[in-house]
């Protein structure tokens, strides 16, 4: 019964889903060669270029690519609900065998949150700030199901505790900022099953949630779609997400799917050379520690002192200069051997309180960060895990003296650096440098490459005009960007080669420690091994030591020598990268490891 | 510039490049001596020879408003120079040192932006006496107070951006960040507020003179102009209405360009 | 009892706030008067007999006394603050009038075209918007949008005028000044309401078009909620927030277009008396017409802090803003 149109671009994996179609014969969502455009001032731009794919009744099938594949594009298509200048050019959308596309709003309206729930993105915005919760829930109820206003109260009310919300009839009352995260999705799913549709359409449901969080509520929408054997598209730019919870998964890239098929198939035997490469960057589902590619090693064996830059870097403690190149290397070979060596940071009993004010005066003492130590021995990457409000943000910020801390002592390469200020903390920024998380927000959009990866060589006047072009160039080179680049500004160049040069500027006045605050989790999964690729790369090249924060354990296991686990403000836990990771002491290491995605797949 | 392509755009950068012809050599456009009275072609209708018609004492009409370009705009540009100066110095101060001075100045500005534009220049304008200049003053000093506002929220934004964080990390100093990051990205905001007001101080200014204060009688000041055609809007409504129409024309003309400069588009 | 103290607590500091700005504009204008050149009490004789008129010292002297312009500049600051806040604004220097009297006589017709100004604006302001919003094609919707910009550049003389020549003297329907019936007061309140509509349109039109395309409208859409309720219960109130926040400054706008409007219209109030005043540079009752319009700013703007409260959840009193909420926004 489905024909995939003839110019339908699937990949082999279609036919898996045509033998199962011919098996079953129950799809509730056809979709055949859809395209979808957006008009913008330069004309249309294609964002789904002929897709197709159908959803069973009672399947989860997932739609997984990266930024710009098309796939919320996709999601939005399925009720007609396009961004403004986006248009459905051709194909059909069945839905229980009708056409969505010549429907007339009105009746799409009582396809929308009837039929087909939509569960957003965003939970912090996609609820109306300015409305009860129970009455967003309710809102549906009465237009679907023609509910009057007290039964479909009430029944908000058991919706928010179908979907997991403690005590739900207070928080029915309540609007959306007195909830948390977790909770706003859950009222956002309940939503889109309030009306106990056949379809729901899920656009990225936890990609703004903490990691254990996530895990929670894909459970619940597991549950739901098992209770009322509803069919879901979750949408998701997590491999690992989809692994674990669909049935069937299609891969899209450049508007296109390049692969479908049961999920066992796709992941364990991807045909396409992009799914390939998708499976394999995944962190959650198969990461090991990176090792330096071999053409560092090779380089590393020859002088570097060819190298402009390193001229710059100022005179280091006696020994260390010598010792940071062996240390290094031996860090590269064995990350546990490091401990050994000196400590380039160390860092005692920190505590720093924020001062909540309320409203109607009062005031609460949130404690972020909260009698922390560690050490970071010279030459390895010390990494800090928690969630969000875990402290883990604001003791980087402490450790790289951005912020002060109330109590505590920060002390680098022996000194304390604690009470810096002035001229003599700037001085420290020659040996301690740092690199941010959002490789947009980091680089001033008015100046050139060029300009932002010198300046700090002009901070600290190394150089004339000239040389500090040249060691831009240089510095290009080494994070494997084009030095065509240097005139171009931040706004021509795509998220990761931001953070390329970032990291470009961040090795410009020759540092010996790099506090690294989330530097791939604003990237694609693609992208996001690249750039740790080159850290670890770099690490090795120049003897840096690296403070790595991180909210994504996938992402720590491949960089990390050595791990703390934060949460409230406290360390629980800390020890090699290879002990925390595979014999957790601690009872929320462990409620951490098992939420990271892609479980199923291994 | 993708501006140039847009015709609203071309037709303003026409109208105030004809506006700057205007006040700098309005020899060149006029075609009557402004002030010269012919008895026998008084309140004349638009026509070939009169372009706009003519006054009640015989006078060129379009000729007048060619001449009164000057005295209009040169004040209105006058106001938003004082405006900007005195705004931008102030906000940026405020933004960029904080802290308590930053609380002490905003006071200031808060009071400034109490009392209504108009209201201020009158004060400034009875204190000092009539005329282009205290009007440009009192318009001015009226603007300042958003303008400070702006500067500062500009300075403000900037500051918590994340690159402005990420200089000081790198080690560059403080009036290294302002010149090189903090003036960079504000400029085009400011600059496109300045334009905007531009068309508020010459409705400003204009308004002024129509009430009076501006310059004394014979001089073309369009809003005087305006004033002057008053007495006859049942019989020769043309007469105030030619005059208003133009301010009208060039605010909007103002107004569209500053859009453009603030990239609304 | 908690629920009074949060209130208290909520509100002082506004009272607070509101009492600076009436002192401060006084003081400003104060400052302003005194420290700008030349003595107001001569450039107001010279302005009421010609610039030839020659006093003599000790009259001069008597003049100041009844003017409350006597004694030292912190005798006089002080002096005037107190009367002021008894009520009392002191005299005309042109008139002989006490100014609170004055301003008594004439707030009233101010009143009645500023408030209906503020009426037509606003209406129309939210009419064009919701036009703008449902329009089926994007032509309409554009040329709809293009409105307020054109009644923002349009001096309050020339649309005035226009009115009068169409309205008043061609077809006849309405008066073209005076101020003693409701009809003469319609002209001069659409004139008013132009700029004010224009401005408040502005502000208005781009809240509803960002939470246009917020995520919570998409949810609302998913859900299969018609439009014309979704502009209802869910743009309006959102987009009304912003909105509000610029009444004050709206008030600002009126109080300064009343003098052209009034004068237009020939109509008595506020701005045509000021505008007398300024012309016989009667400083004591420009100062008085300040002080009220400051306080009438710093009123409006304590009751939209007030309104604000009800209208968000998120500052409402006694609620409290989760620390989460704070601290993911201090990030």
């Amino acid at each position: 019964m489905i024909e995939h149109g003839s110019g339908a671009k699937v990949g082999s994996g279609a036919n898996a889903v045509d033998e199962h179609t011919t098996e079953v014969d129950d799809n509730i969502l056809v979709v055949r060669d859809l395209h979808v455009s957006y008009a913008t001032r330069s004309g249309s731009v294609a964002a789904v270029r002929g897709i197709s794919f159908v959803v069973p009744r009672g399947k989860i099938v997932a739609i997984v690519g990266e930024s710009g594949s098309g796939k919320s594009t996709t999601s939005q298509a399925l009720i007609r609900r396009l961004a403004s200048g986006g248009r459905i050019d051709s194909g059909s959308i069945e839905f229980e065998g009708r056409d969505l596309g010549p429907m007339s709003e009105r009746e799409l309206r009582s396809i929308r949150g009837g039929r087909i729930g939509f569960v957003p993105q965003d939970p912090s915005k996609s609820l109306n700030p300015l409305m009860r919760v129970g009455d967003q829930i309710a809102e549906a109820l009465r237009l679907h199901l023609k509910l009057s206003k007290a039964e479909a109260a009430t029944e908000a009310v058991r919706i928010l505790a179908e979907v997991g919300l403690p005590d739900p009839d207070a928080r029915a009352t309540q609007f959306p900022h007195e909830l948390s995260g977790g909770m706003r999705q859950r009222v956002l799913i309940g939503i889109a099953w309030a009306c106990n549709p056949q379809l729901v359409i899920a656009d990225e449901p936890t990609s703004a949630l903490d990691v254990t969080v996530q895990r929670h509520v894909l459970d619940n929408i597991d549950e739901l779609v098992r209770r009322h054997n509803t069919s879901v598209v979750l949408v998701t730019h997590d491999l690992a997400v989809a692994a674990d919870r669909a049935d069937y998964v299609a891969v899209m890239s450049n508007g296109e799917i390049v692969e479908q098929g049961t999920t066992e198939q796709v992941l364990s035997a991807p045909t396409h050379e992009y799914t390939k490469k998708l499976v394999e960057s995944a962190p959650g589902l198969a990461s090991k520690r990176l090792t330096p590619s071999l053409t560092v090693l090779g380089e590393q064996q020859q002088s570097s002192a060819g190298k402009l830059f390193t001229h710059t870097r100022p005179a280091q403690p006696a020994g260390s200069s010598t010792a940071s190149g062996a240390v290094a290397a031996s860090a590269a070979s064995s990350g546990a051997d490091a401990a050994e060596a000196t400590n380039i940071l160390e860092v005692s009993n920190l505590v720093k309180t924020f001062a909540l004010r309320r409203q109607g005066g009062g005031s609460q003492v949130l404690r972020a960060v909260d009698d922390v130590s560690f050490v970071v021995p010279r030459g390895s990457t010390f990494s800090i895990v928690g969630e969000s409000g875990s402290g883990k943000t604001t003791t980087a910020r402490i450790a790289a003296r951005i912020a002060s801390a109330d109590s505590g002592t920060v002390s680098f390469d022996g000194t304390d650096v604690t009470s810096l200020s002035g001229e003599a903390l700037r001085q420290l920024r020659r040996r301690v440098q740092v690199v941010y998380q959002n490789p947009f927000g980091s680089l001033d959009p008015k100046m050139s490459i060029e300009k932002i990866i010198a300046e700090p060589l002009r901070a600290f006047r190394v150089g004339d005009r000239t040389h500090r072009a040249e060691v831009a160039r240089e510095l290009l080179e080494h994070v494997s960007l084009s030095p065509t680049l240097a005139q171009r500004r931040p706004t021509e160049l795509s998220g990761g080669q931001r953070q390329r040069v970032a990291i470009a500027r961040s090795l410009a006045i020759g540092p010996e420690l790099i506090v690294l605050d989330e530097p791939v989790s604003a990237l694609d999964v693609s992208v996001q091994e690249q750039i740790l690729q080159l850290l670890v790369d770099l690490q090795v090249q120049f003897g840096l030591s690296y403070l790595f924060i991180s909210h994504d354990l996938g992402v720590i296991r491949q960089i990390s020598d050595h791990i703390a686990v934060m949460r409230s403000g406290k360390v629980l836990e800390a020890g090699t990268a290879h002990d925390v990771m595979s014999n957790p002491q601690h009872e929320y290491t462990r409620e951490l490891l098992e939420a990271i995605p892609g479980q199923r797949a291994k | 510039m993708t501006n140039l392509r847009k015709p609203g755009f071309v037709l303003g950068l026409i109208i105030i490049a004809l506006a700057i012809v205007a006040s700098l050599a309005p020899q060149l456009l006029a075609t009557h001596d402004p002030f010269e009275s012919v008895a026998t072609d008084r309140l004349l209708p638009p026509s070939a020879q009169y372009l706009f018609g003519t006054d009640n004492l015989g006078r060129d009409l379009y000729s007048r408003v060619i001449y009164g370009a000057a005295l209009s705009l040169l004040s209105a540009s006058l106001a938003v120079v004082v405006g900007v100066v005195v705004g931008a110095v102030v906000g940026l101060i405020s933004g960029f040192v904080g802290g308590r001075t930053d609380f002490i100045i905003m006071r200031f500005v808060d009071v400034l932006i109490a009392v209504p534009g108009v209201l201020l220049a009158l004060i400034v304008v009875a204190s000092l006496g009539f005329g282009p200049v205290s009007l440009a003053l009192g318009v001015g000093l009226g603007a300042a107070g958003s303008f400070a506002r702006v500067m500062r929220s500009q300075v403000l934004r900037i500051r918590s951006e994340e690159y402005v964080e990420a200089a000081r990390t790198l080690g560059v100093r403080s009036p290294a960040i302002l010149v090189q990051h903090v003036l960079p990205n504000a400029a085009r905001p400011v600059i496109a507020m300045a334009a905007l007001e531009l068309g508020t101080a010459i409705l400003s200014v204009s308004a002024l003179t129509f009430l009076g204060f501006g310059a004394p009688p014979p001089a073309p000041e369009w809003g005087a102009l305006v004033s002057a055609g008053r007495d006859y809007v049942a019989t020769n409504p043309g007469l105030s209405i030619i005059p208003g129409a133009v301010i009208l024309v060039v605010v909007l003309a103002v107004n569209r360009v500053a859009r453009s400069i603030g990239g609304d588009e | 009892m908690t629920q009074v103290k949060a209130w208290a607590g909520y509100l002082l500091p506004k009272l607070g706030q509101f009492l600076f700005v009436v002192v401060a504009t006084y003081t400003l204008v104060f400052v302003l008067v005194h420290f700008l050149p030349g003595d107001p009490l001569i450039a107001a004789l010279a302005a009421k007999g010609g610039a030839s008129t020659v006093i003599d010292p000790a009259e001069l002297d008597a003049l100041r006394v009844q003017y409350g312009l006597d004694g030292s500049l912190w005798q006089q600051y002080f002096g005037h603050l107190i009367a002021a806040a008894q009520g009392d604004l002191g005299v005309s220097i042109s008139t002989g009038v006490p100014v609170t009297e004055m301003i008594a006589r004439a707030f009233p017709f101010s009143v009645q075209i500023a408030s209906l100004a503020l009426l037509f604006g606003v209406t129309s302001a939210v009419l064009i918007t919701f036009l703008a919003y449902a329009a089926p094609w994007p032509w309409l919707r554009q040329l709809l949008l293009q409105i307020p910009p054109f009644g923002i550049a349009v001096p309050a003389f020339l649309s005035g005028l226009l009115l009068i020549s169409v309205f008043a003297f061609s077809l006849g329907w309405l008066p073209s000044a005076g101020a003693r019936s409701f009809d003469a007061a319609i002209l001069p309140a659409i004139t008013l309401a132009l700029p004010v509509g224009a401005l408040f349109f502005q502000v208005f039109s781009s809240a509803v078009l960002e939470a246009q395309n917020s995520p919570y409208v998409f949810t609302a859409v998913a859900k299969g909620v018609p439009p014309r309720r979704i502009f209802t219960k869910h743009l309006l109130r959102n987009a009304m927030l912003p909105s509000i926040t610029i009444l004050g400054l709206l008030i600002g706008y009126l109080a300064g277009g009343t003098a052209v409007v009034e004068t237009v219209f020939s109509r008595d109030g506020i701005g045509r008396m000021t505008v007398n005043a300024v012309l016989a540079r009667d400083i004591n009752v420009i100062q008085g017409v300040v002080l009220l319009v400051g306080a009438i700013y710093a009123l409006v703007n304590l009751l939209v802090d007030v309104a604000y409260g009800f209208i968000d959840p998120r500052t409402r009193i006694g609620g409290g803003i989760p620390s989460r909420a704070r601290l993911g926004a201090k990030k």
